[in-house]
């Protein structure tokens, strides 16, 4: 199941606390969609830390959609593989 | 697309060093402040005594150069991608050298002594050394470099004249050498430190801060792409053209009129920050945005007001136009835009140390406080009317020092104490939460 956040309106650190307070609320074949209006380069190594992957798609000029699940999530991780990048 | 960018903490230097440089900081402002209070108006009377010389060197050295210096430390390995070779050492050498540097070269101009002055060249040389060619080696591996990057080579280079010349003033003073045109260098020195090292980093760091924090559009890429280069290329022909005018004694018509188009190129840096900041897409004003308003405002300002009285020296008689200038632009841009980022800053990097800390010890137990938890806008705010009432007195100190100098002093001592009371605060609740990590860490284990 697809869970969507948008942090394109947010100035720092806000986009990465709710990022990393949705995610601790995945539950197993879930994952998050997160719209961006940069790469969000500093998060990667806290979701690296956390135990989590995700796929980085540049939506267009000023955004970003980061997909991310639990490591271990086969089902989401599939889930993510078959959407259009 | 698989990202696997590491910008990340473990490039950057530890939390300790960036806040070092930010917390003594404010100090020199501070001490600047009691040496206004202490000379009173004599120190506002000309540009060239020695109070006047230790004043602007206890800010430009002491909080300016500290803070932009602390700053790129741990901003490099984010902004650029790059981390600064040996940055602990760096770290370690380069913050007390450029400290009691900066007190040697303050205490060698109010005492007279040169062996004082000797001391300054030493430490501001050695430090200055050490830090630019750390800063420069990180700079030069960025093998793409982005317009912050480039922006921060240029302000980098020009950082290296205005150390140079600095200290041939210096070294000429203490009797090292001899100083066969102190005013040429000393204007020289000012306007490469000032237009250059200081507002070409500010340039380049703004083109990532400011569509970062205040949620902006991105600058126009031509501003992005020749600005910094170019304004750079203009300080090297306006110093070909202003030096070789001064030693032929000929007119100065075209170095004047150089350094008119360079203020065109940061007038339109500032006007361009302004349009962007109307086209915030996030309306609410925080006291970083206040205090950016007025540094960006007081750039045209300040230039506009020194060319107009160039133009018109008869209506400006009464008026040292120079030392406004210099005092419009050190405390009304420089001053503000770097207390402004400080409040971001430095509450930013406690928050994303603890954040990471949390994840990698996996240890959810302790709440990390968010960026307005550990600095709150309430305090803050209070600095900043602080800050503007003592930059309007510190302005009309020019015009009427016998009455204002002092009040002003007062003002600036009271804006640089909560400053650095502020930032200490937060300083204080990182070391709060760090400890709480610690514990809970340690609790986990016996468990």
């Amino acid at each position: 199941m697809e869970h969507y956040l948008d942090v394109s309106m947010l100035e720092p650190c806000e986009p990465m606390e709710q990022t990393l307070a949705a995610i601790e609320k995945l539950q197993p074949g879930d994952y998050l969609k997160v719209i961006h209006r940069r790469e969000p380069h500093l998060i990667y190594p806290m979701l690296e830390k956390a135990g989590f992957s995700w796929r980085t798609d540049p939506g267009g000029p000023s955004e970003f959609q980061i997909y991310i699940w639990r490591r271990d999530d086969q089902e989401a991780e599939s889930a993510v593989a078959d959407l259009p990048g | 697309m698989l990202n696997t960018a590491n910008l990340s903490l473990e490039q950057a230097p530890p939390i300790s060093i960036p806040f070092r440089f930010f917390l003594t900081a404010p100090l020199f402002g501070l001490a600047a402040a009691m040496l206004l209070i202490w000379y009173g108006p004599e120190v506002m009377t000309s540009r060239w005594s020695p109070q006047a010389l230790a004043l602007t060197h206890l800010i430009t050295l002491g909080f300016l150069a500290l803070v932009m210096c602390g700053a790129l430390l741990q901003m490099l390995p984010v902004l650029a991608g790059v981390p600064v070779p040996q940055v602990v050492l760096v770290g370690n050498l380069v913050h007390p050298l450029l400290s009691v540097g900066t007190l040697g070269l303050v205490i060698g101009f109010l005492l007279g002594s040169l062996q004082w002055l000797k001391f300054a060249v030493i430490a501001l040389g050695a430090g200055f050394v050490i830090y630019i060619l750390a800063v420069g080696v990180a700079l030069w591996r960025v093998k793409q470099p982005n317009p912050t990057v480039t922006g921060m080579r240029m302000a980098l280079m020009a950082l290296g004249v205005t150390v140079l010349i600095g200290l041939t003033l210096a070294s000429g003073l203490s009797g090292w050498g001899t100083l066969n045109y102190p005013f040429l260098y000393t204007n020289v020195h000012l306007v490469w430190g000032m237009l250059g090292w200081v507002a070409l980093l500010l340039i380049g760091v703004s083109f990532q801060v400011v569509p970062m924090f205040q949620v902006t559009p991105e600058y126009p890429g031509w501003m992005r792409n020749l600005l910094p280069r170019s304004l750079l290329l203009g300080l090297a022909i306006w110093t070909t053209l202003y030096v070789t005018a001064f030693i032929d004694r000929t007119t100065l018509f075209w170095s004047f009129a150089c350094l008119i188009i360079m203020l065109v190129g940061y007038i339109a840096f500032a006007v361009t920050t302004l349009m962007l900041q109307q086209k915030r897409r996030r309306k609410i004003t925080d006291v970083t945005l206040l205090f950016w308003r007025v540094g960006i405002v007081a750039i045209p300002l300040s230039f506009m007001v020194w060319a107009i009285g160039r133009m018109f020296p008869k209506i400006t008689v009464f008026v040292d136009l120079d030392m406004l200038l210099g005092v419009s632009m050190i405390f009304g841009v420089a001053i503000p835009l770097l207390n402004g980022m400080l409040y971001k800053i430095v509450p930013f990097l406690s928050w994303f140390h603890l954040q990471n800390r949390q994840l990698a010890m996996m240890c959810m137990s302790v709440q990390i406080p968010n960026m307005k938890q550990f600095m709150p806008d309430a305090p803050a705010i209070r600095q900043f009317w602080i800050y503007l009432a003592a930059l309007v007195f510190t302005l009309a100190a020019v015009v009427v020092p016998d009455w204002l100098a002092r009040p002003a002093a007062v003002l600036l001592a009271v804006s640089f104490g909560m400053l650095g009371y502020n930032l200490l605060q937060v300083v204080l609740r990182f070391r709060e939460v760090s400890s709480e990590l610690d514990q809970a860490a340690t609790s986990n284990q016996d468990g």
